[in-house]
């Protein structure tokens, strides 16, 4: 008989978070609990105000503790290292250190709530300051009371794993590109600001009459302060330009520093003669209003970048070595960069291996799942190779190193991720590949210009090509692209949708072929208990024998199991319990002989087992699932059958993109039939199911796709970054290593394939966006342009039409409704 | 009218000064994180009783 397990509860898609209303990660997400907690600090926050009128740390401790998922706490000894204190503390005064971590685990604004409140209970602490959007906490400590690694310790019991910042280098270089940024564009508007007061001046001089003195007076000012915004602020534009003409790209700057110059000349050159037309209100609201796009975009790449620089979390820093290559000698906590090969290094359970190397003492099982994808664990015994960046699951083990660095697997896999950035040819920008043509059309009208008003006198067909030069200066569309990309890049990261650059907005506009990844994207990327088969009664026997190992398959098995407090048993009735390695655990529980394993188990020829459980292991194996017997005195009692749940949302999702006109396909480091059974279930076509690939092959996979089309991969794994890197749009999903994020150009901090939809989505509606300020500008300009033919521009329409071409771009941008909608799967295509 | 030979150079003049301060702000790093201030004032100097 099969009984389906009714009492596994699996948590709901889309938790919020008690505390602060957002979503949960599912990593974090408890099962069968009501309360549901985003991050640690919410947690923390939420049992403050519920149970104490203060701030207990002893409380805060206990509460840790439960959630604490490593087995051992990390070591910080090596932060009191001189070597470590050089590089990262500096001495504010006599016995006061300052130190700056970058923080793991920091969510919201409850991180901060627990964070700052470090120094109320570390005595030595005073002060600690928080940076939500770098994610880093610089801390100020008295030496006489506390130690750095005390600090780092407690930080990571809160559940904030603190890592060195990043190489300071990068950092300053970026905040002191910001800062100048800022400071040219307070430059630019003040000289913007003012020149349009003087201009309002003139204007009214021009209608009333002024005064040769006064008109003299204004006009120099009004030189002055265009010279100043042209020279300092905008002299980026002309360096673009002139890098444009070197390397005969095209690019905005040409025509923007085209008309610049332009308008500079005849300004200064009217100024000086006193006659004609200055436009220098123009010139200088466009060097601020250009300045600001760029900005913004800048702003947020750099946010978009910042997230991904968690990758630090990946390796250890601090690593165990052994004094000697012997198994007695004595342990010394030292720097990653310190390692050699050839040193023997100490690696607890629940530790990231941090080299190559072989095993030379001990066995375990090693999760490889950030290089291969593999779900379960693999056995790991003395003689083993064992790679960097892989877990140690379940016992301390010695490694001898082989490798470190960049001579490591997951080292070359990075390098692989670096050079795909590199030799990818950016996709040319929408408004970069106008700019070209915008330059010739431009020019050549001057020359019509000057050709047609020829027969008026040399100096008034140089004068209107001079106006047409300027008016034509493409202002809005300089802002266009900038302003659509911002707005739709800073609401789609409200929906937890991370895009780092404006490019992909174009590229998944159009639809493609999509490669997903099957682990961790399309299934949940754990293990867990789908079905049991067989007598309920032996599950607090499962759950005692269980609970003794540390065997991933021995967590997800009872994980689900609800076994009441009442019918669990005591440690003491279980007698004789071993490990089988490879197979399972055995033992005596109640004078019964107790087995749990593998199919291996079946191979003892003592073992019994009844034709309809052997019936329903096939049934489990041929759909591609983890098998798990149960064996009383040699006789099968239970079957159980694990796997990685597929998500809820995830068959709508791909018919709604298969019907938006994407060809989906799974690309699984799994073996084949794992991956078959998933997309069948989904609604995928067989030909595009892909197993079994290697990172390389996966690579190859989409290097070979058709270039004409975008090429979407959407993955998690370290394992997949090199082909993330190689697709046209490289989809990161939360849920797996963060390695992933350096290669990939969007990033979905929700769990789900349904992110994936609402990117599309957001894109099609973004381009569109786009397209429409590109149609308004250029239709602004041409207006400008037959104006300036016709010789009919004079200062004020210039100095209205061009503000007011920017605005209503600056409208339409703004009205974007990409990724403002909640859009399910249904509607999508309607 | 002739004020205005004065008056233009003290409003460029304060224009300067209005610069400068926004070049110190920057110089000081008070731009580099717009997010944490924000957050910062909703914490409570003591946490209050049970609500």
């Amino acid at each position: 008989m099969i009984v389906k397990s009714e009492t596994i509860r699996s948590p709901q898609v889309g938790v919020e978070c008690t505390h602060c209303g957002l979503p949960v990660p599912l990593q974090f997400v408890a099962a069968n609990q009501e309360e549901q907690f985003c991050c640690h600090g919410c947690e923390t926050a939420f049992r403050i105000l519920e149970e104490f009128d203060g701030f207990d740390p002893e409380f805060l401790e206990q509460s840790r503790s439960a959630t604490k998922k490593r087995t051992e706490p990390q070591n910080y000894g090596h932060l009191d290292h001189p070597a470590y204190q050089e590089k990262y503390v500096r001495e504010v005064s006599p016995g006061l250190l300052r130190a700056k971590f970058l923080l793991g685990g920091v969510h919201c604004a409850s991180c901060l709530f627990v964070i700052e409140k470090l120094p109320e209970f570390l005595s030595g602490v005073v002060t600690t300051r928080m940076n939500l959007t770098a994610m880093t906490v610089t801390i100020e400590w008295d030496t006489a009371k506390t130690r750095l690694s005390q600090i780092a310790d407690t930080l990571d019991r809160l559940g904030y794993p603190p890592f060195p910042p990043l190489a300071d280098k990068r950092e300053n270089l970026e905040q002191a590109e910001s800062h100048r940024q800022l400071i040219r564009l307070a430059i630019a508007g003040a000289c913007a600001g003012n020149t349009m007061l003087v201009a309002v001046a003139l204007y009214f001089g021009w209608f009333t009459g002024m005064s040769d003195d006064f008109l003299l007076l204004f006009r120099w000012t009004s030189a002055g302060l265009a010279a100043i915004s042209l020279a300092w602020p905008g002299s980026v534009f002309f360096r673009g330009a002139w890098q444009a003409i070197r390397t005969r790209t095209s690019h905005m700057d040409l025509p923007v520093a085209l008309g610049l110059s332009a308008g500079a000349v005849m300004g200064f050159a009217n100024t000086i003669l006193q006659r004609g037309e200055i436009y220098f209100d123009s010139l200088t609201v466009l060097v601020f209003l250009l300045l600001v796009g760029r900005h913004i975009q800048y702003g947020q790449q750099r946010k978009a970048i910042r997230h991904v620089s968690l990758l630090h979390a990946m390796l250890p820093h601090a690593v165990t070595r052994l004094v000697a290559p012997e198994p007695d000698a004595g342990t010394q906590s030292v720097p990653i960069e310190a390692i050699q090969p050839g040193d023997w290094i100490y690696i607890r359970a629940g530790d990231v291996i941090p080299v190559d190397g072989i095993l030379v003492s001990g066995s375990t099982l090693v999760d490889l799942s950030i290089l291969t994808g593999e779900s379960c664990g693999v056995e790991a015994r003395k003689g083993d190779r064992v790679y960097s960046g892989s877990t140690n699951i379940s016992s301390s083990i010695l490694v001898e190193t082989t490798l470190v660095g960049t001579d490591t697997r997951i080292g070359k896999i990075c390098e692989l991720v670096d050079e795909e950035i590199r030799s990818r040819t950016p996709i040319v920008q929408f408004a970069n590949r106008i700019g070209n043509y915008f330059v010739g059309i431009v020019l050549i009208l001057a020359a019509m210009t000057v050709a047609i008003w020829m027969s008026s006198g040399l100096e008034i067909a140089i004068n209107h090509a001079m106006a047409l030069l300027i008016v034509a200066c493409p202002c809005a569309l300089g802002l266009a692209t900038p302003f659509s990309v911002a707005f739709a890049q800073g609401r789609a990261a409200a929906r937890g949708i991370l895009v780092k650059s404006g490019e992909v907005f174009e590229s998944l506009a159009r639809p493609g072929m999509i490669w997903l990844d099957k682990t961790g994207t399309l299934t949940e990327g754990r293990m867990r208990l789908i079905e049991f088969i067989g007598d309920h009664s032996i599950q607090p026997v499962i759950e005692l024998l269980e609970r003794q190992t540390v065997h991933p398959i021995a967590a997800a098995l009872i994980s689900n199991m609800q076994v009441a407090e009442l019918d669990r048993f005591p440690q003491s009735a279980l007698s004789d319990f071993i490990v089988i390695p490879g197979i399972g655990v055995q033992a005596i529980v109640d004078r019964q002989l107790i087995q749990i394993g593998s199919e291996k188990l079946l191979d003892q020829s003592s073992t019994i087992i009844a034709s309809n459980f052997h019936a329903s292991l096939q049934h489990f194996n041929h759909r591609g699932l983890t098998t798990v017997l149960v064996i009383r005195n040699h006789e099968v009692v239970a079957v159980a059958a694990l796997g990685d749940q597929i998500r809820s949302d995830t068959k709508a999702t791909i018919e709604a993109l298969s019907r938006l006109g994407w060809r989906v396909g799974i690309l699984s480091g799994d073996q084949q039939q794992v991956a078959c059974h998933v997309g069948q279930e989904i609604g995928i076509e067989r030909q595009n199911i892909l197993g079994n690939l290697t990172p390389e092959q996966k690579l190859a996979v989409i290097q070979n796709s058709s270039s004409s089309q975008t090429v979407v991969m959407v993955g998690d794994g370290v394992n997949d970054s090199a082909a993330l890197a190689a697709a046209s749009v490289g989809i990161a999903v939360k849920g797996g290593a963060e390695a992933s994020l350096k290669a990939a150009n969007v990033y979905l901090s929700r769990d789900g394939v349904q992110s994936i939809l609402d990117a599309i989505q957001g894109s099609r509606q973004t381009l569109r966006t786009i397209h429409t300020t590109f149609a308004i500008s250029l239709c602004y300009n041409a207006l400008a342009v037959m104006l300036a033919m016709a010789g009919l521009i004079n200062p004020i329409l210039a100095a209205i039409l061009m503000p007011v071409s920017s605005l209503s771009v600056l409208a339409v941008a703004a009205s974007n409704t990409a990724f403002r909608n909640k859009i399910t799967p249904k509607q999508a295509t309607s | 009218m002739s004020v205005i030979y004065i008056a233009l150079p003290i409003a460029l003049f304060m224009a300067t000064l209005a610069v400068a301060g926004f070049v110190w702000s920057v110089r000081e790093g008070q731009l580099d994180d717009l997010q944490t201030p924000a957050v910062r004032i909703l914490e409570d100097d003591r946490v209050k009783a049970k609500r």
